[in-house]
């Protein structure tokens, strides 16, 4: 802790990651682990829960998994209201099926709908009411967003309506959670190259689109987005609470 | 995976670095590596900020200017070989009820909260797109914007206009600066402990009721602000450009 910089730094902390197997989720639980945080990795692929522990356990901190799909409301909240020990949740699973307005199918938009604002609501619950249970000085929480929940794009609408849903959400728990000093905040990134996105930007006019729309002329990496989200659950940010942490190369500035 | 705020090598001009929020920052950017450039109308606060940046093992140069001049500023300019990162942050206010602003206040903050701000940025763009290297080193402009640059308030509506101009000048800034790597962002703080907020809220009614607006129920650290700044004027948010970051305590959430 300098004068009046300070440290990034997580020793001591958990942090539950949700879609921890792959992406953003991976490369989070992996940041937060080099900042000194343990890590709850909830997933639903067991060999990569277990290649995320070898790395994870490697960097000298606690792991702990579940193999897990965050709509198994029963079996999620099992797990989590019997952990010992919580201080951050990075409410990271979701899911897009990108199809036009006219034409989306009532199968995709529920499939949507479950993950990304269901699943959502409850992983955040579940875990703000364990970590005022275990009594903590202080907590954060970090909703994984998007820009599409600032702003539209093409075959996003069923995205966009969970995603504006999400930012909804993360000022109304901060408000909420504020007297447990438990801070709620989103990172907003554009299209991140992951396993997910690799098929999109395969398609050159996608890879075109992204770059045109993004001024810095550059893809977000998951390095970007893992580096704010450990800002915000770290003491560092003990200021910054029911806002969104904009990462999108000044995608929503134009 | 994770970026860590290391600011060796660059170059910071800080204004408004006498006092308060500028000190602060100029002193965190030190901490962090910077060669801080720290500029000031009072040659003994300058002395001081100088000295402690010293005692920290940091590196300074010190000028005494006012901002709204645009003649001596360009002068320090000249003397300076290379700029990376600009913390475009004095300012001041003052409070009247809409229908009593006086014409001269209008015109001083203007001058100084916007006119000085976009001039003072534009020369300092200037400086940064002329060095061969930028579009590999990237570099950083941080406006000291304000939570009054997202929200009104009473009493405060020439801030208002200033800040939510600062606001727009941003993302101008950042759309236009992109093809050089340079990174335009604001902070929003809520009230900090400062010495101009500290005259403010020696009236106890008025601290109480701004309080109250601030669901974290505190007023910010100097230290919340100026870690916010480092962390956007380092790589550790190389794909952010054209946003805020909103220090607020949950005041604009609601």
């Amino acid at each position: 802790m300098g004068l009046f910089l300070k440290d990034i730094d997580l020793k001591g902390k958990t942090a539950l990651v949700t879609g921890a197997t792959k992406g953003l989720g991976r490369g989070t639980a992996i940041a937060i682990a080099q900042a000194g945080g343990n890590i709850i990795a909830v997933g639903r692929n067991q060999l990569e829960l277990n290649s995320l522990e070898k790395i994870i356990k490697k960097l000298k901190v606690k792991y702990k998994s579940i193999n897990c799909d965050v709509n198994d409301y029963n079996k999620i909240k099992r797990f989590i209201s019997n952990l010992k020990s919580l201080d951050i949740l990075v409410n990271n699973a979701g899911t897009n099926i990108p199809e036009p307005f006219l034409n989306v199918k009532k199968s995709s938009m529920e499939t949507i709908l479950n993950v990304n604002t269901k699943a959502v609501f409850n992983v955040a619950q579940l875990c703000a009411n364990q970590i005022i249970k275990l009594k903590k000085k202080n907590g954060s929480i970090i909703n994984i967003s998007s820009i599409f929940g600032i702003v539209a794009g093409q075959k996003r609408t069923v995205y966009s309506m969970t995603k504006f849903g999400v930012e909804g959400l993360t000022k109304g728990m901060a408000i909420d959670l504020a007297k447990y000093n438990i801070r709620v905040n989103s990172v907003c990134p554009n299209i991140v190259l992951t396993p997910r996105t690799k098929k999109y930007f395969a398609d050159k006019t996608y890879n075109k689109y992204v770059k045109e729309n993004t001024p810095l002329n550059k893809v977000v990496t998951v390095s970007d987005v893992a580096t704010s989200v450990v800002f915000l659950a770290s003491e560092a940010s003990s200021m910054i609470t029911g806002t969104s942490l904009i990462i999108d190369g000044g995608w929503t500035a134009k | 995976m994770l970026k860590k705020i290391n600011l060796k090598n660059k170059i910071a001009l800080v204004t408004g670095a006498g006092k308060g929020l500028g000190k602060a920052c100029a002193i965190a950017l030190a901490e962090a590596g910077a060669r801080v450039i720290i500029i000031s109308r009072t040659q003994s606060d300058l002395n001081k900020v100088s000295k402690i940046i010293k005692k920290t093992k940091g590196s300074s140069r010190s000028f005494v200017c006012d901002v709204t001049d645009v003649n001596a500023f360009k002068v320090i300019l000249n003397k300076i070989k290379k700029l990376d990162i600009l913390v475009n942050n004095a300012g001041n206010n003052r409070p009247e009820h809409f229908t009593k602003v006086k014409r001269e206040n209008m015109e001083y903050l203007t001058n100084l909260n916007m006119k000085a701000v976009f001039n003072i940025a534009q020369l300092c763009s200037q400086k940064m797109v002329k060095f061969k290297n930028r579009k590999k080193i990237g570099g950083s402009i941080i406006h000291m914007s304000s939570q009054l640059g997202k929200v009104g308030c009473e009493g405060r509506n020439v801030y208002n206009m200033n800040k939510f101009g600062v606001e727009g000048l941003a993302r101008g800034m950042a759309c236009e600066l992109a093809k050089y790597n340079i990174r335009v962002n604001t902070v929003c703080p809520t009230f900090v402990e400062t010495p101009m907020v500290k005259k403010f809220f020696k009236n106890k009614k008025f601290k109480n009721k701004m309080l109250k607006n601030i669901p974290l129920g505190r007023v910010a650290k100097e230290s919340d602000v100026a870690t916010a700044v480092a962390f956007l004027a380092a790589d550790t948010s190389e794909m952010i450009t054209g946003t805020s970051l909103v220090v607020d305590g949950g005041w604009t959430a609601q």
